[in-house]
């Protein structure tokens, strides 16, 4: 009897062992990259490979700031991420919720072909994409002209423009990310009784009324797990950037890391690597947040 | 008083309220009752306005509101699922139908104050419905119901979530405060216990019709058919498909396949004889093992509970139910004479329909 009990905890303790242990190694994995382009971002002379810095110098990333446009980049990516997240948002939540009460016949097939919008990979529509964009970027920037002066016009397209302006590109990358945002509010919304709108319709609230002090603080634990989805996602988009972007002044920070790697001569290792760190901040701060809001989500929504 | 005339209700081609007459008196507590799908929730919603009506008349008070929003009805509902909002606390959920009216804070504050106080959740004001018992948010969501000083409260199935032990505790509780409140309250259930328990009237519904409404007694003692009769009672009526024969003027006799004959004296020449039911109540049916007996049959289940036993005996497919008082040392297998307590059992003819008698047999 007494074996018995002492061999159990051994007998578990050599299989938990195992899995911490691999474990280890796949975080550590997964974390070396991250830790390489620290170290790098902070060597005054980084190398291709992986050594400790000689100097720690924050150079790097002043030159980011001083020399290159890098605040511009940051500012146009979180612009333009931030507005097309934003847009998901509004969009999934009200669609979401359409398409979880509604019992119209289309509901299912409608559900699967949005889903074609992901499941494409974005270099096939390319083309047809561009032609759509220039063709609408055309009429748009000749319309702009008659009410406009040249240059006016200019600076207006670069803010409202298909090609080359913010619009363009803000509503590519929602589109992008609206598919899985619906799915993630529609199934949010399912499991959300229709019981809380029947008691605020019984306790006298408009529509208005429901949506502000009912629907929206239900719903807000789905909401943000979707923006920060399409956050995390469209922050790391770099074709659509570069297909749709050619002002430098248009610029989203991968499109200057990558114009930055692809300086003829030298390659700046420890200023690649800076750029890259502040690239990747943001996406891991979000993903910090996202995490409480996916388990709250994923986990069976809202109880009450 | 809530009147409801001939109202119908349709779902496409599918009718699924079939033209209903309910009348609830002023601080009656009246219980809709029946299995899934006969219509009650449907009901009750209708009555709240949260389906619209297809046909017939819903009048409050002498007002006819079929056409009047949920709100404007002067009714409160409390939910199955209570339906409290997560994100506000309990004095935020009671108060809310107030502060989307914009009453002043304060009254507000007072209202709440007031409700919580007969519903004794004055220390839980501050929390979270998720911080709260079961019992509590049951509490919560009356007290979101009351504080509108509803003229009729309408309760969907409000015990379901509970478990047996707080069943029975909010049952009474749920009469004490209607005793209180003197409120009109209509409540759907499926629990047969429940209803004979609370209702001053019950409303038996069966496919989107009235069965019977009725105080419950009436409805334990003298049930307009078949479905009534199963229904309301537990353990259930048994059924037993009998012959009805008139052997001469004045006298009926049943018979049936178990080698049970009563002679019934008749006074009313107009029933018809043929295929009918029996309905006998397990409590109606004397056990003995002396072979004295209308019929007998061999036990195939026997539950002792020390104050009673209940024995199916008969075919073990379709046994009937027979409770016996106190304990019995009769074991499966033994074979009973059972005496039908002929002035409490009913008849049926083929197609469900009570048989009334003019006379005690």
């Amino acid at each position: 009897m007494t074996d018995f009990v002492l061999a159990r905890p051994g007998k578990s303790r050599r299989p938990d062992l195992l899995a911490y242990a691999a474990l280890s190694l796949i975080s550590a994995f997964c974390a070396v990259p991250f830790f390489w382009v620290l170290l790098a971002s902070l060597d005054g002379n980084a190398q291709l490979f992986l050594s400790w810095p000689r100097e720690w110098t924050l150079n790097n990333y002043v030159r980011v700031f001083a020399e290159e446009d890098g605040a511009r980049w940051v500012f146009n990516s979180l612009f333009v991420v931030g507005s097309a997240t934003l847009l998901v948002m509004v969009l999934a939540g009200l669609g979401g919720y359409a398409l979880s009460r509604t019992r119209a016949w289309w509901k299912q097939p409608f559900l699967y072909a949005i889903l074609l919008i992901r499941v494409l990979p974005p270099t096939a529509l390319v083309v047809p994409l561009y032609k759509i964009l220039l063709t609408l970027n055309n009429i748009e920037g000749n319309l702009v002209r008659i009410f406009f002066g040249g240059d006016t016009a200019r600076a207006i397209m670069r803010w409202i423009g298909f090609i080359d302006g913010y619009l363009g590109l803000i509503l590519v990358l929602a589109t992008m990310q609206l598919p899985l945002a619906l799915w993630i509010m529609k199934t949010f919304f399912d499991g959300l009784p229709r019981d809380y709108e029947e008691a605020a319709v019984m306790d006298g609230a408009t529509m208005l009324q429901r949506i502000r002090r009912v629907l929206i603080p239900l719903a807000l634990p789905g909401l943000a797990a979707a923006g920060l989805f399409a956050f995390i996602s469209a922050w790391g988009d770099f074709l659509l950037p570069l297909i749709l972007l050619s002002s430098p002044e248009l610029q989203t920070l991968p499109l200057g890391l990558f114009r930055a790697f692809l300086r003829v001569n030298t390659i700046d290792y420890g200023f690649l690597a800076a750029l890259a760190f502040i690239y990747l901040m943001p996406a891991v701060i979000a993903f910090g947040f996202a995490r409480r809001f996916l388990v709250q989500t994923f986990s069976g929504g809202v109880k009450g | 008083m809530i009147n409801l005339r001939n109202v119908r209700k349709f779902y496409g081609a599918l009718e699924v309220i079939k033209g209903v007459d309910i009348t609830v008196e002023d601080g009656e507590f009246a219980v809709f009752v029946g299995p899934s799908g006969c219509g009650k929730s449907t009901l009750l919603r209708m009555i709240a306005g949260l389906e619209g009506i297809d046909d017939g008349d819903l009048i409050l008070n002498g007002k006819r509101i079929n056409d009047v929003p949920p709100d404007k009805r002067g009714i409160a509902m409390v939910f199955q699922s209570y339906a409290l909002y997560p994100h506000m606390t309990v004095a935020e959920n009671i108060g809310f139908s107030l502060s989307l009216k914009k009453v002043p804070i304060a009254e507000i504050n007072r209202q709440v104050g007031e409700v919580a106080e007969i519903l004794q959740l004055t220390d839980y004001l501050d929390r979270r419905p998720a911080a709260l018992s079961g019992g509590q948010r049951q509490r919560v969501a009356i007290g979101r119901a009351i504080i509108k000083k509803p003229s009729l409260i309408l309760f969907d199935e409000p015990l379901s979530n509970l478990d047996s032990a707080l069943r029975v505790q909010m049952r009474a509780e749920l009469q004490r405060l209607h005793r209180e409140l003197k409120a009109t309250v209509v409540y759907v259930t499926h629990d047969q216990v429940e209803a004979m328990t609370m209702a001053d009237r019950i409303v038996v519904l069966n496919k989107g019709i009235v069965a019977q409404s009725g105080h419950p007694m009436d409805l334990y003692h003298s049930p307009d058919n078949e479905f009534v009769a199963t229904f309301i009672g537990s353990p259930k009526m048994n059924i037993l498909p009998v012959m009805l024969s008139r052997p001469e003027a004045g006298k009926l006799r049943l018979e049936n396949a178990m080698g049970l004959s009563i002679s019934l004296a008749d006074g009313d020449a107009s029933v018809a004889t043929g295929e009918a039911k029996l309905g006998i109540r397990p409590e109606h049916l004397k056990v003995s093992q002396d072979g004295q007996g209308d019929f007998s049959a061999e036990v195939v289940i026997v539950e002792r509970l020390g104050v009673e036993t209940y024995l199916a005996v008969g075919s073990p497919k379709d046994p009937i139910v027979v409770r016996a008082e106190g304990d019995l040392s009769i074991r499966p297998g033994d074979r009973v004479s059972l005496t039908v307590d002929l002035s409490a059992c009913h008849l049926f003819d083929s197609n469900g329909r009570v048989i009334r008698r003019p006379q005690t047999l």
